[in-house]
C-alpha cells in the first residue's frame, strides 16, 4: 500500500482513481433520468406540464378517476395516463410560424445541416483516434507506435476546433427553432423534456472529456497513463454515441411517433417515446454514415495537404494519413448500404405510403441520385486504391486487370442507377409504348439492384486484397491453394449475388427480400472470409519491395477529395430526402405543418440547397484545417529524414 | 439486329451479356493487334469503346431507351473508360499521348488537328448553345410520379379501409380463413405463357366448373376485368388492350416486374377504387384516365378483379410479413 501511495505508482493510483470518478460524474445524468426511463406507464420526471396541472386543478370537485384520463398509444397500442397537452393545431399565422422576408423552412434546413456535417465529423473522429491509439499502443514496432500517436493527435486536433463550431453551430439551430418555429418546438420540448436535459448534461460530459483528452495527451503519454489515456477515449465515444442516439430519438418520433395518443398527447412512458420504429435503424446507419464521412473529410484533409507539401517528408506523412482515413471510411461505407436497406424495411414496415413515397413516389428520383452518389463513393474508392498501386513495386502485376474490374463496377452501377420511374417526353413515351421499359424496367426493381450493388461492394473488396498484396508475393506452403480458394470463392460469390438477382423476379416479394440475406451473406463473406485468408497467406510474404509513401499520382488525392465531397453530399440529399418524407406534417400524422412551405421542393431546388450546404461546410472546414496547420507548424516535420522507400516519419512533439 | 433477337423474359440479362461479350471481344482484338505489334492506341481504344456503347444502346435495344436513360449510361460508362485509361500511370501517359502531341503541334499533322480543333469545337459548342435556345414545340419532359403514395385509409362506398392492415377477404383457403401461401400456390406459372399449374384440377383452373373459393373467387374477379377493364388492359393485362393506344401514357402493364409486383394489394385497391382522378397531389402529372372504378363496382368486385389481376399475371402482392 505504501508503495502505491508513493511516487509514479502513487501517481497511477490517483490517476486510476481521478478517471473512475470523472466517469462516474459523467454518467451521473444517466443514472439521473432512470426513474423516467423505468417508470413505464408513470409520468415523465418532473410531472405533468402546468398547463395540463392547472387543467387537472380545475376539474376540482370531480372524482380521482374523471382526474386520470387514459389514452392510447399509437405505436405502441398500450394505454397509459394522459399527462401532455395535445400538439397544437397550429395556423399560417406569425403566432405560429414568425419568420423573415425569406423562407423560414430552408433557413432551418441550412442551420440543421451544418450542425449535423460538424456533430457528424466531432463524433466520427475520436472513434478514429481511438481506433489509431488503441493501434499504436499494441504496436510492437516502436515506430509505428509513434506514427499511430502521432496520426491519432492529428485526428483529434482537427476535430477540436470543429467542435466549438458544432457547439456555436448547435445554439444558432436551437434559435432558429424557437425564433421561427416556436408552436412546433415547444410540442417537442414537452413531450423530450427529461431527454433534452440529459442530452445537455452528456454535451458538458462529452466537452470535458475531450479537452481532458486532448491536452492530456503529452502528460500521459507512457505506461499506466497512456492505457488510462486510450480509456478516456472509449468514454468519450460512449457519450459521443449516447449524445446521437438521443438526438436521433427526436427525429425518429418526428418521423414515426409512439409514446403519445392520437392527440399527440404525451403518455407518461418516455422510453416509448424514445424507441420508435425508426429509433434504431437510424442510429446504425447514422454511425455507420457518421464514419464513412469523417473518414471522408480526414482523407480530404490529408489530401489538401499532399497537393499543397513543399517536400517528399510531408507528401510521404499526408499520403499515408490519406490512405488511413480512406480506408477507415470506406470500412464503414461497406456495411452502410445494408443498414440503409434496413433502415428502408422499417420504413415500408412502419407505412407503406411513407415507403413509397420515398422509394418509388414522389422521392424515387433522389433515390436514383443517391444510387449514383454511392457509386461514385465506390467507383472512386476503387480508383484510389488502384492508384495506390502504382506506389508498390509487383503492384502493376494488378494494374493489367483494371479493365475486368471497371466492367463489373460499370455494370453493377448502371444497374442501381437505373430509374424505375424514367424521366422522358410524351413523345418517348409513346415511342416506349408504356411507362415501364421491357429492357430497362428490370433494372428498375429492387432485385436487380440489390445484385448491382453487391457485385460493386464485392469488387471493392477485391481491389483491397490486390491492395494488401500489391508489393507482397505469399510465401506459405499452401499459397497455391489459398489463390485458387480465393479466387474461386469470389467467383462463386459473384455467380451467386447474379442468379439471386435473377431469381427475385419469379418469387414473392415478401420472399425477394429475404434472399436479400444470402446476397449479403456472399459480400460479407468476401470481406471476411476473403480478407482473413489473405492476411493469414500474407503472413509470410516475400517483399518485392518498400511501399514508396508520397509517390502516388495526384489524381488518386483528387479521388480522395471527391470522395469526401460526395460523402457530404450525399448525406445532405438523404438528410433531405428523410425529412422530406414527412410531407405535410410536423410529427408524422400527430401534428400538421400549417406553414406556407409545407409543400415537397423541386428536385433543382433542393439540389441547390444541399450544394449550398456543401459548399458552405467545405469553405468552414478549410476555414478549421487552417487552424489546424497554424498549430501544426510550430512541430516542423524534421527535414533530415529518408524519403523513398521508407514509411512516413511524424512529428515528435505536439 | 433481326438475326438476334432479344427474347421476352431474358432480356435484361442478355443485354448485359451482349455487352460483357462485346469487351471481351475488343480485349481479344486488341490484345491480338499487341502481339502482332499493331496496338491500337489507348485514346482511341477508350474513344472507339465508348462510341460502341453509345450506339448499342440506342440501336440495338428496342423500344427505344429515353434520352435521360442513355444520358446516364453514357456519363457513366465515360467514367469507367476514364478508370480504366488512367488506372495506371503508364496506361494514363499512353492516353494523353495523342492529345499533347496535337496540343504541342509536334508535327505538320498535329498542327493542323489543332488548328481544326480550335475552328470546330468552338463552333460546336456555339451550335449546342444556338440550338438550346432555339424555340421548341415537343411537349415538356414529364417527371410522372408513376406509384404515388397511396393514403393511410381509404373510403369505398362509405366503409373506411385502413390501407396498412386491411386484407383482401377472398384471399382464402378451403377452410375460409385468409391465407395468402394458399392462394400464391394456385396462381398461374410465371414463366412464358403464364400457364395454370394444373388445368384439369379445379384448384388451380378457375373456369373448372367445380371450382371453390379461391379460385372461384378468380374466376368472378376475371369476368370482372373482361367485362370493364381488359378494353384498355389488354386480355393478357399487357397494357394493350382495344383502347390503349388512345391514351398517353397508355394503360399499365400488369405483367412488368416494376407495376402490381411491386405493391401490396391495398395499394391496387385504392388505385383502382379511386381511379386517375383520386390520385393525390405527389401524382401529378396525373396523366390517368382510369374512372373511379368505386361508382360502378362494389367493394367485394374491386376485390376479386385485384385478386384475379395477380392470378392472372403469376405475381404475388407484396407483403411485409
Amino acid at each position: 500500500m505504501g508503495r502505491l501511495t508513493s511516487g509514479r505508482a502513487g501517481k497511477k493510483f490517483l490517476a486510476v482513481t481521478g478517471l473512475f470518478a470523472m466517469g462516474a460524474m459523467l454518467l451521473l445524468p444517466i443514472f439521473v433520468a432512470l426513474p423516467a426511463l423505468a417508470g413505464g406507464g408513470a409520468p415523465a420526471a418532473g410531472g405533468p406540464p402546468p398547463d395540463v396541472v392547472a387543467a387537472q386543478e380545475a376539474e376540482g370537485a370531480e372524482g380521482e378517476e374523471a382526474k386520470v384520463e387514459i389514452g392510447r398509444d399509437v405505436y405502441y397500442k398500450t394505454e397509459g395516463p394522459v399527462v401532455g397537452a395535445p400538439a397544437p393545431k397550429t395556423q399560417d399565422t406569425a403566432e405560429f410560424y414568425p419568420r423573415y422576408n425569406f423562407e423560414s423552412r430552408v433557413l432551418l434546413w441550412v442551420a440543421n445541416q451544418q450542425h449535423l456535417y460538424y456533430g457528424s465529423f466531432v463524433l466520427a473522429v475520436p472513434i478514429f483516434c481511438m481506433c489509431i491509439e488503441f493501434a499504436g499502443l499494441v504496436s510492437k514496432d516502436k515506430e509505428m507506435a509513434k506514427k499511430y500517436d502521432q496520426l491519432a493527435y492529428d485526428f483529434i486536433k482537427i476535430s477540436l476546433t470543429a467542435y466549438s463550431l458544432t457547439a456555436i453551430l448547435g445554439g444558432i439551430l436551437i434559435f432558429t427553432f424557437l425564433t421561427l418555429y416556436p408552436a412546433f418546438f415547444g410540442y417537442l420540448s414537452s413531450i423530450f423534456r427529461p431527454v433534452m436535459h440529459i442530452y445537455a448534461l452528456m454535451f458538458v460530459a462529452e466537452s470535458g472529456t475531450l479537452y481532458i483528452y486532448y491536452y492530456g495527451w503529452d502528460k500521459m503519454k507512457e505506461g499506466m497513463l497512456k492505457w488510462l489515456h486510450a480509456s478516456m477515449s472509449v468514454v468519450l465515444n460512449v457519450i459521443g454515441t449516447v449524445l446521437m442516439f438521443l438526438a436521433n430519438s427526436w427525429i425518429g418520433f418526428m418521423m414515426s411517433p409512439a409514446g403519445v395518443d392520437e392527440q399527440g398527447r404525451y403518455l407518461g412512458n418516455i422510453w416509448h417515446v424514445l424507441h420508435t420504429a425508426l429509433w434504431n435503424p437510424l442510429n446504425v446507419h447514422r454511425i455507420l454514415g457518421n464514419m464513412a464521412f469523417g473518414g471522408g473529410v480526414v482523407a480530404a484533409y490529408a489530401a489538401y495537404r499532399f497537393l499543397s507539401a513543399k517536400n517528399d517528408e510531408e507528401r510521404a506523412h499526408y499520403d499515408w494519413m490519406g490512405y488511413i482515413a480512406m480506408a477507415l471510411g470506406v470500412a464503414f461505407l461497406i456495411p452502410l448500404p445494408f443498414a440503409g436497406y434496413w433502415l428502408m424495411r422499417e420504413v415500408y414496415a412502419y407505412r407503406q405510403q411513407m415507403g413509397i413515397t420515398l422509394m418509388g413516389g414522389l422521392l424515387a428520383w433522389l433515390f436514383i441520385i443517391q444510387a449514383t452518389m454511392i457509386g461514385i463513393l465506390f467507383l472512386t474508392t476503387n480508383y484510389y486504391l488502384w492508384q495506390a498501386l502504382g506506389r508498390m513495386t509487383g503492384g502493376e502485376r494488378f494494374q493489367r486487370y483494371i479493365k475486368y474490374f471497371v466492367f463489373i463496377l460499370v455494370v453493377g452501377l448502371l444497374v442501381f442507377i437505373t430509374p424505375h420511374t424514367i424521366v422522358m417526353t410524351p413523345a418517348e413515351l409513346k415511342a416506349m409504348g408504356g411507362q415501364q421499359h421491357p429492357v430497362l424496367g428490370n433494372y428498375g426493381v429492387m432485385s436487380a439492384k440489390n445484385g448491382g450493388i453487391n457485385a460493386i461492394i464485392m469488387t471493392t473488396i477485391a481491389s483491397f486484397i490486390w491492395y494488401q498484396r500489391g508489393n507482397r508475393v505469399p510465401a506459405v506452403k499452401w499459397a497455391k491453394f489459398g489463390n485458387i480458394f480465393l479466387i474461386t470463392f469470389f467467383v462463386v460469390a459473384h455467380l451467386n449475388n447474379i442468379w439471386v438477382a435473377c431469381y427475385g423476379y419469379f418469387i414473392p416479394a415478401n420472399v425477394r427480400i429475404g434472399l436479400s440475406v444470402p446476397q449479403v451473406a456472399g459480400t460479407l463473406s468476401c470481406l471476411f472470409i476473403g480478407s482473413a485468408l489473405n492476411l493469414a497467406m500474407l503472413k509470410q510474404s516475400r517483399e518485392l519491395g518498400p511501399i514508396r509513401w508520397g509517390q502516388i499520382a495526384p489524381r488518386s488525392q483528387y479521388a480522395l477529395i471527391m470522395l469526401a465531397t460526395a460523402f457530404t453530399w450525399m448525406m445532405g440529399l438523404m438528410g433531405y430526402i428523410r425529412s422530406s418524407v414527412r410531407l405535410f406534417w410536423h410529427v408524422n400524422e400527430i401534428m400538421r405543418d400549417n406553414s406556407p412551405w409545407a409543400y415537397t421542393h423541386t428536385i433543382g431546388f433542393g439540389a441547390n440547397v444541399i450544394s449550398f450546404n456543401v459548399l458552405f461546410f467545405w469553405i468552414t472546414i478549410m476555414f478549421v484545417f487552417w487552424l489546424g496547420a497554424l498549430g501544426a507548424k510550430k512541430a516542423p516535420v524534421p527535414a533530415t529524414q529518408p524519403v523513398p522507400g521508407t514509411a512516413p516519419q511524424p512529428a515528435t512533439g505536439h | 439486329m433481326t438475326w438476334l433477337k432479344l427474347v421476352e423474359g431474358y432480356m435484361p440479362m442478355q443485354m448485359i451479356s451482349e455487352l460483357a461479350c462485346s469487351i471481351l471481344v475488343f480485349a481479344l482484338i486488341n490484345w491480338s493487334l499487341n502481339r502482332a505489334g499493331m496496338g491500337i492506341p489507348k485514346f482511341w481504344a477508350g474513344v472507339g469503346v465508348w462510341i460502341y456503347i453509345q450506339l448499342y444502346l440506342k440501336y440495338r435495344i428496342y423500344p427505344p431507351i429515353p434520352f435521360s436513360v442513355r444520358a446516364i449510361y453514357g456519363t457513366v460508362s465515360a467514367c469507367g473508360i476514364f478508370m480504366w485509361v488512367s488506372g495506371s500511370e503508364d496506361a494514363w501517359q499512353e492516353f494523353k499521348r495523342p492529345v499533347i502531341n496535337v496540343m504541342d503541334g509536334i508535327s505538320g499533322f498535329h498542327k493542323s488537328m489543332r488548328t481544326v480543333a480550335l475552328i470546330v469545337i468552338p463552333l460546336a459548342l456555339g451550335g449546342f448553345a444556338y440550338n438550346s435556345f432555339l424555340p421548341s414545340f415537343e411537349e415538356p419532359i414529364e417527371l410522372r410520379t408513376v406509384h404515388p403514395a397511396p393514403p393511410a385509409t381509404t373510403k369505398v362506398h362509405g366503409k373506411t379501409f385502413v390501407l396498412q392492415v386491411v386484407e383482401n377477404p377472398y384471399r382464402v383457403n378451403n377452410e375460409g380463413k385468409y391465407d395468402q401461401a394458399y392462394t400464391d400456390a394456385r396462381i398461374v406459372e410465371q414463366a412464358m405463357g403464364r400457364l395454370m399449374k394444373d388445368v384439369n384440377d379445379p384448384n388451380y383452373n378457375p373456369w373448372d366448373p367445380n371450382a371453390e373459393g379461391y379460385t372461384k373467387y378468380v374466376r368472378e374477379g376475371g369476368e370482372i376485368f373482361f367485362q370493364n377493364c381488359h378494353f384498355c388492359h389488354g386480355d393478357n393485362l399487357n397494357g394493350r388492350g382495344l383502347w390503349a393506344y388512345a391514351f398517353n401514357p397508355i394503360p399499365a402493364n400488369f405483367t412488368d416486374a416494376g407495376t402490381i409486383a411491386q405493391l401490396q394489394e391495398t395499394f391496387v385497391f385504392w388505385r383502382v377504387s379511386k381511379g386517375g382522378i383520386g390520385l393525390p397531389g405527389e401524382g401529378f402529372p396525373w396523366a390517368s384516365v382510369m374512372p373511379p372504378w368505386e361508382q360502378h363496382l362494389t367493394v367485394d368486385e374491386i376485390w376479386k378483379v385485384v385478386m384475379f389481376e395477380y392470378w392472372h399475371t403469376g405475381y404475388y402482392p407484396r407483403t411485409w410479413d
